[in-house]
This record gives C-alpha cells, sequence and structure tokens, in this order.
C-alpha cells in the first residue's frame, strides 16, 4: 500500500463519522421540530 | 507529563470535567415532559421513537469503552487490516438483526423484551434460558464500563480507580433512575454527537502530530510481512473469524438492541439500523487507526499493556484540550453503554420476571416502575463491587457467548417456522452449550474421532450462520442454499484444521450442535403453532386513555 493510499486509508473513517454525525443532527432537528408543532415529545 | 509518561489532569479538573459531563447529562433528562412516568415509557419510550434519535442511541449504546481500545489493539497487533476485524463484524452485529427485527416486531409490535416475545411463543422455560443470559451479559457490560472508567480516571489523574468506578456509576444512576429508557435514548443521542466530534478532529491531529504521510513513508518498515498484507490470514482467523462468528449471537443476546427494537417507529426500523452499522464501524475502525499508527511508528505500550495504547499516544501527540476532549470521549462511551445495559436490566425485571412469571399477566404498572428503579439501584451496586474487586470474568463471559451461540437458531426460527416447540428451544440451547464447554474448556482431547466429531459439527455450525445471513436478506430459499453449501464446504475444508482454533470452533459447535437438536426436535413435532397468538400474547403494560375510557361504566 503507497503512502497516498494508506493516508486515504486511516482519513477516510472520520470523514465518515462526519457524514453519519451531519445525517443524525440533521434527523434529530426534524424529529425536535415535529415533536414540537404537533405538540407531542421526542421521546 | 509524569513518571508513568501519561498526561496527568489535576484532581479540581479531572472532577470538573466529570461533574461538567454528568450534570449536564443530568439537566438534559429535565426536558423529558412527562412527570408522571408509566411502565411503557420507562421501558420502550411507548414504542413511537423517531429516527434521528434511535439511530443515535442504538450507535451510542453499541459503542463502549472497549470498542476503542479493542479496536486499537487489533490495528497494533494485526497492522492495515486489524482495526477492520474489529470494528466490521461489530457493525455487522448491528446491520444482520434488523431483518429479524422486522420479523418480531411485526409478531409483537408492542413487546418490551425479546425473552417477552419468546415467552408467548414457549413459555417460561425458553424465556428465562434467554432473560438470564441477557441478565449475565448485561452485567458483565456494566462492570467492564464502570471498570473502564475507574482505570481511565486512575491513569490521567490523581483521583484512584474506586473514585473513578463510584463517580461513573453514581452518575449514570442519577440520569437513568427516573425516565428509564426515555433518559437512556435522549442522554445517547447527546453523547454519541460528543463522541463522533471528538473522532472526527482526534484522528486526524494524531495523524499529523506524529509526522503525516511523511512518518508513514519513513516507519512503513516497522510492520511485518504479515501486518501490512490488508488480506492477512493470521488476523482473520484469530480476530476476524471468532468475531464474525458471534455477530448473531452477540445481537440475539443483547437486550440492548431488542429494546431500541421495540421502541422505535415500526417503520424506522431499517434507515435506523442502517445508520447504526455504518456509523459504528466509522468512529471504532477510525480510532482503531490509532493502534495501527502506533505500530507504524514503532511505539511500545506502556506496561506491555495494549489496553494504554489510545491515552499514551493521545497524552504523547495531543494538546491538554484535546486530551480532555479524548476523556469526555470515553466518558460518554462508557456511559451511554451502561445506562443501556441499566434500562435492559430494568425491562427484564420489570416484564420477564415480575409481568410474566410473577404477576403472571396482571402486573401493576406502578409496582413495575418501582421494580425497575429499585433494579437500577441494584444492579449499579453490584457493578460496582465487581468492578472494584477486579473479579476475573473470562469464564463468565465464555459461558454467556456460548449460550447465546447456541440459542440463535432456536430463537430465529421459532420466529417463522410454526412447528419449532418449547421441548426442542431447550433442549438445543442445553446440548449446545455442553458441546460448546466440552470444545472450549477442552474437556476432551481434540485428537482423532473426537476432533472429527466435533469439527464436523461446527463445519453444519458455519453452514447455519452464513444460511441464517442469508436468509435475513435473501429469504428460505436463498438461506438454505446457501447454509446447505457452505456447511458441506468448511466441513469438508474444516475438518483437520478448526481443532487448531479453539474459540472459533467451540463458537461454531455451539450454533452446530443447537441447530441439529432444534431441527431433529421440530421434525418430530406435528403441532403447529398460530403466529397470531404472539400479539394477541403480548401488550402494553399500561392502561391507554381509550381503554381507561371504555373500562368506565356508561351510566357512572
Amino acid at each position: 500500500m503507497n503512502v497516498f493510499a494508506l493516508t486515504a486509508y486511516i482519513l477516510v473513517w472520520p470523514a465518515l463519522t462526519a457524514v453519519v454525525l451531519a445525517v443524525i443532527v440533521t434527523a434529530v432537528i426534524r424529529d425536535y421540530r415535529h415533536a414540537k408543532h404537533s405538540g407531542s415529545e421526542m421521546v | 507529563m509524569t513518571e508513568s509518561g501519561l498526561y496527568q489532569f489535576s484532581t479540581v479538573t479531572v472532577i470538573s470535567l466529570l461533574a461538567a459531563f454528568y450534570i449536564g447529562t443530568f439537566l438534559l433528562t429535565l426536558m423529558i415532559g412527562k412527570s408522571k412516568e408509566d411502565a411503557d415509557g420507562y421501558m420502550v419510550a411507548n414504542h413511537g421513537v423517531g429516527f434521528g434519535i434511535s439511530a443515535a442511541s442504538m450507535t451510542a449504546t453499541w459503542v463502549w469503552a472497549a470498542s476503542f481500545y479493542a479496536a486499537a489493539t487489533s490495528g497494533y497487533t494485526y497492522g492495515l487490516s486489524g482495526p477492520i476485524h474489529y470494528g466490521f463484524w461489530g457493525a455487522l452485529m448491528i446491520l444482520f438483526i434488523y431483518p429479524f427485527g422486522i420479523r418480531i416486531r411485526k409478531l409483537a409490535p408492542n413487546a418490551h423484551t425479546l425473552a417477552e416475545v419468546v415467552h408467548a411463543r414457549h413459555g417460561s422455560s425458553s424465556q428465562l434460558i434467554l432473560a438470564f443470559s441477557n441478565v449475565i451479559g448485561s452485567m458483565i457490560s456494566l462492570m467492564v464500563n464502570f471498570t473502564a472508567a475507574g482505570a481511565l480516571v486512575a491513569v490521567l489523574s490523581p483521583l484512584s480507580f474506586q473514585a473513578g468506578v463510584l463517580i461513573a456509576a453514581v452518575g449514570v444512576l442519577s440520569y437513568t433512575i427516573w425516565s428509564g429508557f426515555r433518559a437512556s435514548i435522549l442522554t445517547d443521542m447527546a453523547q454519541l454527537i460528543a463522541m463522533m466530534a471528538v473522532a472526527v478532529v482526534i484522528i486526524p491531529m494524531v495523524l499529523y502530530a506524529m509526522g503525516g504521510p511523511e512518518m508513514l513513508m519513513a516507519n512503513m518498515g516497522n510492520l511485518t510481512a504479515e501486518q501490512s498484507n490488508f488480506f492477512s490470514k493470521e488476523a482473520f482467523f484469530q480476530q476476524g473469524a471468532p468475531y464474525f462468528v458471534a455477530v448473531l449471537a452477540y445481537a440475539i443476546g443483547n437486550q440492548t438492541i431488542s429494546q431500541r427494537l421495540f421502541a422505535v417507529r415500526q417503520d424506522m426500523i431499517k434507515p435506523t439500523f442502517l445508520t447504526a452499522t455504518v456509523g459504528y464501524g466509522a468512529i471504532v475502525i477510525g480510532l482503531g487507526m490509532i493502534g495501527l499508527l502506533a505500530a507504524i511508528a514503532g511505539i511500545e505500550p506502556m506496561n506491555g499493556d495494549a489496553n494504554n495504547l489510545i491515552p499514551q499516544v493521545v497524552s504523547t501527540y495531543l494538546s491538554p484540550v484535546m486530551i480532555a476532549a479524548f476523556f469526555i470521549l470515553v466518558i460518554s462511551s462508557l456511559s451511554s453503554t451502561a445506562d443501556s445495559d441499566l434500562t435492559a436490566l430494568s425491562a427484564i425485571m420489570m416484564t420477564d420476571v415480575y409481568g410474566k412469571n410473577i404477576a403472571k399477566n396482571n402486573a401493576d404498572p406502578r409496582k413495575m416502575l418501582f421494580i425497575g428503579r429499585l433494579t437500577m439501584i441494584i444492579a449499579t451496586t453490584i457493578g460496582v463491587i465487581m468492578a472494584s474487586m477486579a473479579l476475573d470474568i473470562l469464564v463468565m463471559l465464555v459461558f454467556v457467548g456460548g449460550v447465546w451461540g447456541a440459542i440463535v437458531f432456536p430463537v430465529i426460527t421459532s420466529m417463522y417456522w410454526r412447528r419449532v416447540s418449547n421441548l426442542a428451544f431447550t433442549a438445543a440451547v442445553i446440548v449446545g452449550l455442553v458441546l460448546f464447554s466440552i470444545a472450549r474448556f477442552e474437556w476432551l482431547e481434540m485428537t482423532g474421532p473426537v476432533a472429527v466429531f466435533f469439527e464436523s459439527i461446527a463445519g453444519i455450525g458455519g453452514g447455519v450462520v452464513l444460511g441464517l445471513m442469508s436468509f435475513g436478506f435473501f429469504g428460505k430459499r436463498i438461506g438454505v442454499v446457501v447454509g446447505i453449501l457452505a456447511g458441506l464446504a468448511l466441513t469438508y475444508y474444516g475438518v483437520g484444521f478448526l481443532r487448531e482454533y479453539t474459540v472459533l470452533l467451540a463458537s461454531l459447535v455451539a450454533y452446530g450442535a443447537s441447530s441439529i437438536v432444534c431441527v431433529a426436535l421440530t421434525l418430530l413435532n406435528r403441532e403447529e403453532f398460530d403466529f397470531r397468538l404472539i400479539g394477541e400474547r403480548v401488550g402494553d403494560f399500561d392502561e391507554t386513555e381509550s381503554e381507561a375510557v371504555d373500562a368506565v361504566p356508561a351510566n357512572s
């Protein structure tokens, strides 16, 4: 494995973590707004 | 830095960090609206949790303190493929359970525990086998997480191991005890966001603080040929294969997964579990890369203990602010799992012990809440004692792993095959566990015909694992074909080979033996179960408002 590929292999995981984090935060905000709008609770 | 080589927070700093974390978490739980809690809310948040919180909670629960340390150890030991062989298979545990989860939820939309569904299907003996294994698993997890808190506090501050254990235990119990599962999943969300945010930053920071690509180029020679091989056979057979075999067993045996399965909105099961799979894999494999970097840089683990690798690397290369962020990362991971264990234990005691076996379906929801909270206090106390005494739990851990392996086939087939009986379920688990123990503890010498016998059963067990995984995603026909072909191939290649890998052999024997017994006894049974009965037998414990109105006489 060359150095460029190895560096990418190490850094792809935090990048993927950031993507999942964005998906979850977006969904939580949407759930929060929906709960607030409908007068229900998130949990 | 101190003589130990690790950065040391002052007592005031570490207490401030812990207080900020646990008080902040407690304040978050005050957002939970209903001051008057009910039993169903306490156990499964009334089955209506949205995608965002469910996905966050499932991920946070599955990521525990040991995940980071074990992934880093795997990276340090096995090189390039090491972190993958820990994190990838751990992530698949979440992925492979969801097709079966959708089926179980369809059969029992308002269940609280998987054992409760098994009770509706088979009765008490099968239910209590599963519930007992769930309890042992969650108690071990609770102890390990409290131990991780004590160890972290002890290495990064002047405070003692016991002080760390006690602070974590009191902190987790204080924010979980009142609202139960609802508090657990709401705080999981915040804890996961903290964990992910720190992981996103800390991994590149460590890479570049160690010297970046130039360091990698200069030191690649520190890896052995086997460590440099992405398809390392040693990494697969020592780390990957035993973990791959455990994929279904850990998922079925863990009430923390079942609880989220019954809590999430029914139409959100698939996206929740898919997101949690990717999230878990990314964060755990990512932090495992710190172990790989340590191996490339030629770092020797402190005191020869690979569990010290991550704190050691973070201490050596990062600023105090980032060390504090790492501290919060680990505290978040262990707290989110510990609170899930507490809520899992309380749900089992409320539903499986009191609701189904003591009150016999005439449960008092208020009494259930009291039992749930009392369970949390007792479990926390036992967890603290076990952690403080540093009990050797290896035998217990191996035993519960064997039970979970033996339980997979009977649990899953019971949800699809009408003829599986209580006798088939119970006998399968007992035989599977006995043969597992013989192989795992080497009560018989694995040579000659004995070894061939066990390797043949293990080959069938491998076929069962791959067959069930295929069945979950592609249906019965493909599942059976894959299972038979894989079983034949693994038996052919496994004889004379598997005896060298005791853990792998024993795990596969648990699957194979329980499956053979379960199928044989099921084929002898002509009685067919009506699956509609499960939905009728499993319901909410609290009276809904409409039911309460219906119960009031019209002329009152």
